[in-house]
């Protein structure tokens, strides 16, 4: 076809991208949108090892061009995940929209990528040959950059098990209720163990270019019981606002910084 | 309800809902069959500029470009004034204010065209702040009483500034018009409009040709809502004056960020109110209206007319005065918007009420209440509330509608937690027709019906069908006067070179008056119908005999014949923790007179309303201090979604209007113009009350709610 | 080169256009099926809404290259049906149909909605209309011709 290659298996999409300048196509809800000239893409979106949940029993694996729609009704997916998924933009575009793609696209404001900080996630690379897998964190460089090599494709996103059933917060605010963009968003989760708390995160979406998550101060969570925290939730709280980044933007830093304190201290009170 | 209400299938709902209905961009090639060229406007990138020379690209065979020099007749679009150009003269005025325009056969190739030309400016300092803004292309000023004395005597005196952002009509169809020169030598020009004899006027002036030189045509248009009133003369004589050039059709429609960024939006304003108080009533009102009229001043004079007029809203005061202006700045002119200027005036004085009946520690519901106007009362016009009033009832149907009285006694108690409730209420008109003598004077309306031989019966009139409903409810009318089936009453697209002129589609007035002119119509026809013969009835139209003639240099008079009133109320739930107020409950009674179709009536109550429930709350649009708009997109600039609003809760008061088809008085815009102040007082409710947080703005989104709050932080 | 093969309202096409071609352009330009409008082009109005294999997209986000051996279904092929003549008997007996230019969109993701559930409550037929911006009616008569239809066509989906 002309601008365009849409390989039957994923060896074949591998070595096209290994070869072409192409863009890895998966939904085409972000990229459509950009609509960029000469564009020529490698569409993804039938190649059925990337269309797969799978449970290995240390990750569910989420194949890069499943759809938010496909994940909604995945029994495997957590359910963090399907409530941020499910306030994505509006059915038509969650029919569309895919895993691998909301990562690949680099926006700051990426629903399902909140979740993967939040949980730790991991993503995994592959080219002709060579397999990589890092931390979404590290993937995601900042808003339009990821560590993706011109020869990879996102073949998976990998979910930790232990953090898919742990409890968890989370809170999407954008400017109505469907086809919205994420203005603040904050998800986390946790696990307490024998009453304290043995494993903490909280993500941020509040412009800036980047998500954020301050590991040294998710260890401060760590050994102490929820009611030691929301005892002493003035000074996460601090913690927090002294750290958190509000570069300008649209909607305004006051806004985004309110918000997300605000949905902190909601989160430490949930604990 | 009378038998005219009873809902009828749509005439045109067969057509739209199997996509077979033809929008302007869905012309493969013209009804000759000719090849439609492509043209593109080549925009301003400043807010103001002298243009020193534009540098065009290569151009390759069969793509030219236009400019002023193009221009047949008048570089003068006719709407009110003269000053809106057809392509810009010596100096822009605005961002997008159109230079020329490209035109060829192949859109990417126009668009690389557009791109590649290099204008040179000299760039000036532009005006950008309302503020400051200090050429008036209107300024108005009236009142009654002794305003002076009033404030002397006051026990106490309110002063309040209120503020309006703009509101963009976001019909789902862009701007888009289309010109084709036909053999004869004149010009044929179509495509999404509301108004096709304005679009004639303007042509004819354009071209130079006078009225027989060029005919109008409205396409299948994809809603209006204002937005399509003025705009399409200027779209439509810059294509116009394109195919002159190019001596071929050409066509042109907006992407949705061009049409968002460069079309006609609702006036922002900046109200000042003073009201004097004495012995717990308001005693005198002194308003200053400001709106923003961006570079050209099209039609804020008649927007700024109902604005000002509406300023005191429903309420009995003595003593009035009120100064009205219309500020250039070099901004995107603003135009028509359903509601025309009221909803401004009417957000102002319903918070100004509200907030003097707290302040006094009143009932606000109750304060408002003792104050509103009846039938034979003075309008702040000096006319005459010629009908009953039928708010006080109306209010009570809302109260049925929405538990109102307690909830508003009950959301009045502290409340603390994380979210809080309110409810607020409007109460309003919305005059019916033109404003002042317009009808009379200018428009001179004039329809016809058609009898063909085999029975049918045509309707000739030049009124646009753009969702209200008039190619259903004008046959309606007609079919239900001479008694046959409406199978063989049609109303088509108006083309002007076979309709007289009954008006444009605006002010709420096709069905009130151009209906009532059908209705007369099909009376006389009824009279002298021959069976098997062709015949023709004309109707004019006749100012009603009640009217208290109306003055514009001095307000004095009737300005409306009649008023359709409304009674809204919101019910919100303010999340203290995000400011995301959600909509628990939206409830209203409108009064338009008889619903020549209830449900044809509710869809436009109810759509209505939406919009305005879109103004007060998210639909936020400015620009930058370099006259940019910020929000050009859907992505940016948001209207309601399905799941923004549970299910609208609407009820019809019917008051009859003896001058209208079977009572029916305007409609279309009534229910958008009450929705800011009800949402907004249910905000400020929830908030505590107007001691804690007086609010003066609208919209008022979550980013207000949450720097409203941290005032009491800091 | 090979073009791309799919079919259309149950026609076998083959577009030889570019791949990163709208879907809504080919759809409209190439095979003339103006009932699927462009409203933003940006994935954020659902004017454009179709049926690739039986799930509602915006054809404004979709390139022509995706849908390969893919089964498209517009307006245009959907009118014939069953379902259609219910869903537009609902609108019709409740005004729902206004300008118009949303309409098709909206038909569209009514029978997306109501396929895969066919006893929506009246939030289910709000959350399955959510991304189809409609400025005339406030969804009141949309969404009870939904919730109509669902009644009037009880068997069909």
């Amino acid at each position: 076809m002309v601008n365009g290659y849409s390989p039957k298996s994923l060896q074949q999409a591998l070595l096209i991208r290994s070869k072409e300048a192409v863009i890895p196509y998966a939904g085409g809800t972000d990229l459509m949108v950009q609509n960029k000239k000469g564009a020529v893409y490698l569409f993804l979106n039938k190649i059925d090892e990337l269309r797969q949940i799978t449970d290995d029993g240390e990750y569910i694996r989420i194949g890069a061009a499943v759809t938010f729609t496909e994940g909604l009704k995945s029994d495997l997916i957590p359910q963090i995940m399907k409530e941020a998924v499910s306030r994505i933009a509006a059915p038509a575009i969650r029919n569309a929209g895919t895993f691998g793609g909301n990562l690949g696209n680099a926006s700051d404001k990426a629903d399902s990528v909140l979740i993967e900080v939040a949980m730790g996630a991991k993503v995994r690379l592959l080219s002709v040959g060579r397999e990589r897998i890092m931390p979404v964190e590290e993937f995601f460089i900042k808003r339009g950059n990821t560590a993706l090599a011109d020869d990879e494709i996102i073949a998976e996103i990998l979910l930790p098990k232990d953090k898919c059933s742990a409890p968890f917060y989370y809170k999407k605010v954008g400017g109505r209720n469907a086809l919205a963009i994420s203005r603040v968003a904050l998800a986390g989760v946790y696990e307490i163990k024998d009453g304290v708390i043995a494993s903490f995160s909280a993500a941020a979406i509040a412009g800036g270019g980047v998500f954020q998550r301050y590991p040294e101060i998710e260890a401060g969570f760590i050994g102490k019981t929820a009611d030691e925290i929301k005892a002493n939730k003035s000074e996460y709280l601090k913690a927090y606002s002294e750290k958190l980044t509000f570069a300008r933007g649209r909607v305004s830093a006051e806004y985004r910084k309110t918000v997300i304190m605000n949905l902190i201290g909601d989160y430490i009170d949930t604990l | 309800m009378r038998e005219i209400c009873r809902s009828i299938k749509k005439k045109d709902h067969d057509p739209k809902i199997e996509g077979r209905s033809r929008y302007l961009a869905d012309y493969n090639l013209t009804d000759s069959g000719r090849e439609i060229l492509c043209g593109k406007l080549l925009r301003s990138q400043y807010a103001r500029a002298r243009v020193k020379g534009v540098e065009l690209p290569d151009m390759p065979d069969g793509y030219i470009y236009v400019d002023a020099s193009d221009i047949p007749g008048d570089n003068n679009v006719n709407i009110v004034l003269d000053d809106t150009p057809v392509f810009a003269r010596e100096t822009v005025e605005y961002i997008g204010e159109p230079i020329g325009m490209i035109v060829g056969p192949d859109e990417k190739e126009v668009s690389r065209l557009i791109s590649e030309t290099k204008v040179d400016y000299e760039a000036l300092e532009p005006m950008t702040d309302l503020r400051k803004a200090d050429k008036a292309f209107f300024n108005y000023e009236f009142g009654h009483g002794d305003v002076e004395k009033a404030f002397a005597e006051a026990d106490r005196v309110f002063e309040e500034e209120f503020t309006t952002g703009y509101q963009e009509q976001a019909y789902l169809e862009v701007q888009g018009m289309m010109a084709e020169p036909e053999d004869d030598g004149k010009m044929y020009v179509h495509g999404s409009l509301q108004c096709p004899y304005y679009v004639h006027g303007a042509l004819a002036r354009a071209m130079g040709t006078g009225p027989d030189g060029v005919h109008i045509y409205q396409d299948v248009t994809g809603g209006g809502f204002g937005g399509k009133e003025d705009y399409p003369s200027i779209l439509g004589c810059q294509v116009a004056v394109a195919a002159k050039k190019a001596n071929a059709p050409v066509r042109c429609y907006f992407d949705r960020r061009e049409d968002m960024e460069f079309t006609p939006k609702r006036h922002p304003s900046l109200c000042r109110y003073k009201m004097a108080v004495k012995d717990g009533r308001v005693t005198a009102v002194d308003c200053d209206v400001i709106f923003d009229a961006g570079a050209y001043s099209t039609l804020s004079a008649v927007v700024l007319q109902r604005g000002i007029i509406a300023a005191p809203g429903i309420y009995d005061i003595p003593n009035v005065h009120v100064t009205g202006r219309a500020l250039k700045t070099n901004t995107v002119p603003c135009g028509a918007y359903r509601g025309f200027g009221a909803p401004q005036t009417f957000f102002a004085v319903e918070m100004m009420m509200s907030h003097i009946a707290q302040a006094l520690g009143e009932d606000i519901l109750e304060f408002k209440a003792k104050h509103y106007v009846k039938q034979g009362d003075k309008t702040s016009t000096n006319g005459l509330y010629h009908f009953p009033v039928p708010i006080p009832a109306m209010v009570d149907e809302v109260d049925e509608l929405s538990d109102l009285r307690r909830k508003h006694k009950e959301y009045s108690k502290p409340q603390s937690g994380r979210y809080r409730r309110g409810i607020g209420l409007s109460t309003y008109f919305h005059g019916a027709g033109f404003t002042g003598s317009g009808e009379r004077d200018i428009i001179k309306a004039v329809a016809k019906l058609h009898k063909y031989p085999d029975g049918t019966v045509e309707v000739l009139a030049s009124n646009s069908d753009i969702g209200q409903g008039v190619r259903t409810t004008f046959p309606k009318i007609v079919a239900h006067e001479l008694n046959i089936p409406l199978e063989k009453v049609y109303y088509d697209h108006p083309d002007t070179a076979r309709v007289p002129d009954s008006g444009p589609t605006v002010a709420s007035r096709s069905l009130m008056t151009v209906g009532e002119l059908l209705r007369r119509a099909a009376i006389k026809l009824r009279n002298i119908w021959v069976e098997g013969e062709e015949q023709e009835v004309e109707e004019h139209y006749k100012e009603p005999d009640f009217m208290i003639p109306f003055y514009l240099d001095r307000f004095e008079g009737d300005a409306y014949p009649t008023y359709a009133w409304g009674v809204n109320a919101i019910e919100v739930e303010v999340d203290t923790y995000t400011g995301v107020t959600n909509i628990l409950g939206a409830y209203a009674s409108f009064d338009v007179g008889t619903p020549v179709d209830y449900n044809i009536v509710m869809g436009q109550m109810e759509g209505g309303f939406l919009q305005g429930i879109g103004y007060a709350s998210i639909e936020k649009m400015d620009y930058d201090k370099n006259g940019k708009i910020w929000n050009r997109s859907f992505t940016d600039y948001l209207i309601p979604t399905a799941v923004d609003v549970p299910e609208l809760k609407v009820t019809l008061h019917v008051e009859e209007y003896p001058d209208g088809p079977y009572g029916a008085k305007g409609a279309g815009e009534l229910p958008l113009v009450g929705a800011a102040p009800a949402f907004v007082a249910a905000v400020e409710q929830a908030l505590g009350g107007a001691e804690k947080h007086p609010l003066h703005s609208a919209p008022f989104n979550a980013e207000d709610v949450i720097s409203e709050l941290n005032k009491e932080v800091k | 080169m090979d073009g791309i093969k799919f079919v259309l309202n149950s026609k076998e096409v083959c577009y030889t256009g570019s791949a990163a071609d709208r879907l809504l352009d080919v759809l409209r330009d190439t095979y003339d099926m103006k009932s699927v409008k462009c409203g933003c082009k940006e994935g954020e109005c659902g004017a454009c809404a179709v049926l690739l294999d039986g799930v509602l997209v915006n054809s404004c986000c979709v390139a022509a290259g995706a849908v390969e051996g893919s089964e498209i279904t517009t307006v245009e092929g959907f009118r014939e049906t069953e379902q259609f003549k219910v869903l537009s008997n609902a609108f019709a007996g409740l005004s729902a149909v206004q300008c118009g230019f949303c309409i098709p969109g909206m038909v569209m993701a009514a029978q997306a909605l109501l396929s895969a559930n066919p006893h929506p409550t009246d939030d289910e037929i709000r959350e399955g209309l959510s991304g189809n911006l409609c400025r005339c009616t406030g969804y009141n008569a949309i969404v009870n011709a939904v919730k109509n239809a669902a009644k009037e066509g009880e068997g069909l989906w």
